[in-house]
C-alpha cells in the first residue's frame, strides 16, 4: 500500500512540474493530437471517396483506429518514461533509481508525457464517436471484452518501451531502436491488416505482434474475425497475449538491471 | 553562399545513419500507401482513368519530392535565434536571406545525391515511371524548379516567426503534416471529395508535389498545363513579397538571447 501512495505521490509531482509550463503543456497537447489527426485524416479524406477498404467501412477503421490510439495512449501515460531510461543510463544519471526505497521499474515510469493526454482525448472521442456508428450489440460480454482488449493492447506497447528500456544497461543507446518499433505500431496497428496479405500479416501478428494490439479485438467485436489469420477461438484470447508479453518485458527488466554500470565513475 | 551550401550537403553525406533513418520512414510511408491503395481498387483496372499503376508511381515520386524539396530554414534558424547564434549570422557578409536559400540548397543537393543511390530500393518498395513526353518533362523540371523557389519562401515565413515567439516547437512538425497532405503526396487531389478540393486549390501546397507530378504524368495538357505553372508565377511572387516584408519587421525588432 506504502509503494501505491508513493508512486502516486511522485507521478502528481511530475504532472505539476509539467502543468508549471502551461504554454509549453497546451503546444505539446495539440502536437499531440494533430500528430494522431493526420493519420486519421487522410483515411476519413480517402474513404469519403472509395467508402471502403479491405472491406471495411469508414465507421469500422474509425473504430479500429480509436481502439488502438486508446491503447496507445495509456500506454504512453503510464509506461511513457521507460523512454528516459536510455538517456539515463548513458549519463549515469540511473544511480538516483537504484537509491530509492522503490523498484526502479516504478519510480522511472513516473514520468509524465503531456502529448500523452492529446492521444488519449483523440483517441476517446475517436473511440466513443466510432462506437455509436458502427453496428454491433454493445452487451455486457462485448463490453467486457473491450475493456479487457484495451488493457491487454496497453500492455503489449507498454512491452515493447520496457524491453528497449532493459536493453539500454547493455547497449547503453536503444532509443533509436524504440523508436522504429513505435514507429511499426504507429502506421500499421491502425490498418485492417488483411490489406497487406500473405507473409506481412503473419509477420504482424506473430513475429511483431501489432495485430493484437487493436485489429485482432476490432474484428471480433466488428464480426471480421473470419478472415484473420488467426482464426477464433484462439482469436478471442488476444488480450492475454499482452498480459504474457508484458509478463516477458518485466522478467528481461529484472535480468537485465544488474548490467547496469554506472558510467562516469 | 556556395561555402554554406557545401557544408550542408556535407553535413548529410556523413551523417548517413540519419539519413538511413528517414529513408525507412519514406520506404514505410510509400509501402503503406501502396497496400492501403491497391486495397482501394480492389482489382479495377483504373478509376477516372488513373490506372492502379500510375498512381503508385505519382505518390512514390510526391513522397520523394516532398522530402529533397524541405524548407530546411525551418530547422536552421528558429534554434539560432534561441541560442543567439543569429548575430554571427546577421554580421556576415551575405544577407540572412540569402544564407538561408544556400543551407536550403546545399541539403537538396546532399538528399537528391543520396536518394538517387537509392532509387533502386524505392523502386521495389513503390513504382517508378518515366514521364509521359519529352513536353511533359521539360514542363515538370520548370513546375518542380518553380516549386522549389515557393518552398524557400515558406521555409523563410515560418522560420522568421522564431523572431516573435523565440519557440517555434512543433511548427515544423505540423507544416510537415499540413503540407504533405494538401500538396497531395498521401490522396491526389483528383480524388479530394470536392470541398476539400476547393479548399486544397486555395492553397500554395498543390504546387509541392500535386501540380508538378500532374505535368509529369500528362494530367495537365497545353493551356491547362499552362495554367498550373502560373499558379505557381503567382504564389512564388506572392510568398516572396510576404517574406521579404516579413523579413524588414523581423529585422527591426530583433534580440540577441545572450548578447
Amino acid at each position: 500500500m506504502a509503494t501505491v501512495r508513493i508512486v502516486f505521490a511522485l507521478i502528481s509531482a511530475n504532472v505539476r512540474a509539467q502543468l508549471q509550463y502551461r504554454m509549453n503543456f497546451v503546444i505539446w497537447l495539440f502536437v499531440g493530437i494533430a500528430f494522431q489527426m493526420t493519420g486519421f485524416f487522410f483515411l476519413w479524406a480517402l474513404l469519403a471517396r472509395f467508402h471502403s477498404v479491405g472491406g471495411w467501412s469508414l465507421e469500422e477503421i474509425a473504430f479500429l483506429y480509436g481502439l488502438r490510439l486508446l491503447a496507445h495512449a495509456l500506454a504512453v501515460l503510464v509506461f511513457g518514461g521507460a523512454q528516459l531510461v536510455d538517456w539515463s543510463v548513458h549519463d549515469g544519471d540511473f544511480d538516483r533509481h537504484l537509491v530509492r526505497p522503490l523498484p526502479p521499474l516504478l519510480t522511472v515510469i513516473t514520468w509524465f508525457r503531456p502529448s500523452a493526454v492529446g492521444d488519449l482525448l483523440g483517441g476517446l472521442v475517436l473511440f466513443i464517436a466510432a462506437a455509436r456508428l458502427v453496428a454491433v450489440d454493445f452487451s455486457l460480454p462485448a463490453i467486457s471484452y473491450l475493456a479487457l482488449a484495451i488493457a491487454g493492447g496497453m500492455l503489449l506497447e507498454s512491452a515493447v518501451r520496457i524491453a528497449f528500456a532493459s536493453m539500454a544497461f547493455r547497449f547503453l543507446r536503444t532509443n533509436a531502436l524504440l523508436f522504429f518499433a513505435d514507429g511499426i505500431f504507429n502506421n500499421f496497428g491502425n490498418l485492417p491488416l488483411r490489406i497487406f496479405g500473405g507473409l506481412i500479416e503473419v509477420l504482424l501478428t506473430f513475429v511483431v505482434p501489432v495485430a493484437f494490439v487493436a485489429y485482432i479485438p476490432a474484428s471480433v467485436v466488428l464480426g471480421h474475425s473470419q478472415e484473420l489469420a488467426l482464426q477464433p477461438p484462439l482469436a478471442y484470447l488476444a488480450p492475454l497475449v499482452g498480459a504474457l508479453v508484458f509478463g516477458a518485458a518485466v522478467l528481461l527488466w529484472r535480468h537485465e538491471l544488474p548490467l547496469y554500470q554506472s558510467s562516469g565513475h | 553562399m556556395t561555402h554554406i551550401a557545401r557544408m550542408d550537403t556535407q553535413t548529410i553525406l556523413t551523417y548517413r545513419l540519419n539519413f538511413g533513418m528517414h529513408l525507412l520512414g519514406r520506404l514505410t510511408q510509400i509501402y503503406l500507401l501502396k497496400v492501403v491503395w491497391t486495397a482501394v481498387y480492389e482489382g479495377q483496372a483504373a478509376i477516372d482513368g488513373v490506372p492502379l499503376q500510375t498512381l503508385i508511381a505519382y505518390l512514390t515520386l510526391a513522397n520523394l519530392q516532398t522530402w529533397f524539396i524541405y524548407p530546411e530554414a525551418i530547422d536552421v534558424l528558429p534554434g539560432r535565434v534561441r541560442n543567439g547564434a543569429v548575430a554571427l549570422d546577421l554580421i556576415r557578409p551575405l544577407g540572412l536571406l540569402p544564407q538561408l536559400v544556400a543551407h536550403s540548397l546545399g541539403r537538396t543537393v546532399g538528399v537528391t545525391a543520396m536518394v538517387v543511390v537509392v532509387l533502386p530500393i524505392v523502386a521495389v518498395v513503390g513504382s517508378l515511371q518515366l514521364p509521359s513526353s519529352a513536353e511533359a518533362a521539360g514542363l515538370y523540371l520548370v513546375s518542380t524548379v518553380l516549386a522549389y523557389t515557393i518552398t524557400l519562401a515558406i521555409g523563410i515565413l515560418v522560420a522568421l516567426v522564431a523572431f516573435w515567439t523565440v519557440e517555434t516547437n512543433g511548427v515544423g512538425l505540423l507544416f510537415l503534416y499540413v503540407n504533405q497532405f494538401f500538396a497531395g503526396a498521401l490522396i491526389p487531389l483528383w480524388f479530394f471529395p470536392d470541398w476539400l478540393r476547393t479548399l486544397a486549390e486555395l492553397l500554395p501546397f498543390q504546387t509541392q508535389a500535386f501540380l508538378p507530378l500532374s505535368l509529369y504524368f500528362g494530367r495537365l495538357q497545353g493551356t491547362e498545363a499552362l495554367r498550373a505553372l502560373g499558379i505557381e508565377v503567382f504564389w512564388c511572387v506572392v510568398l516572396w513579397v510576404a517574406a521579404i516584408v516579413v523579413w524588414k519587421r523581423a529585422i527591426r525588432r530583433i534580440h540577441i538571447q545572450g548578447g
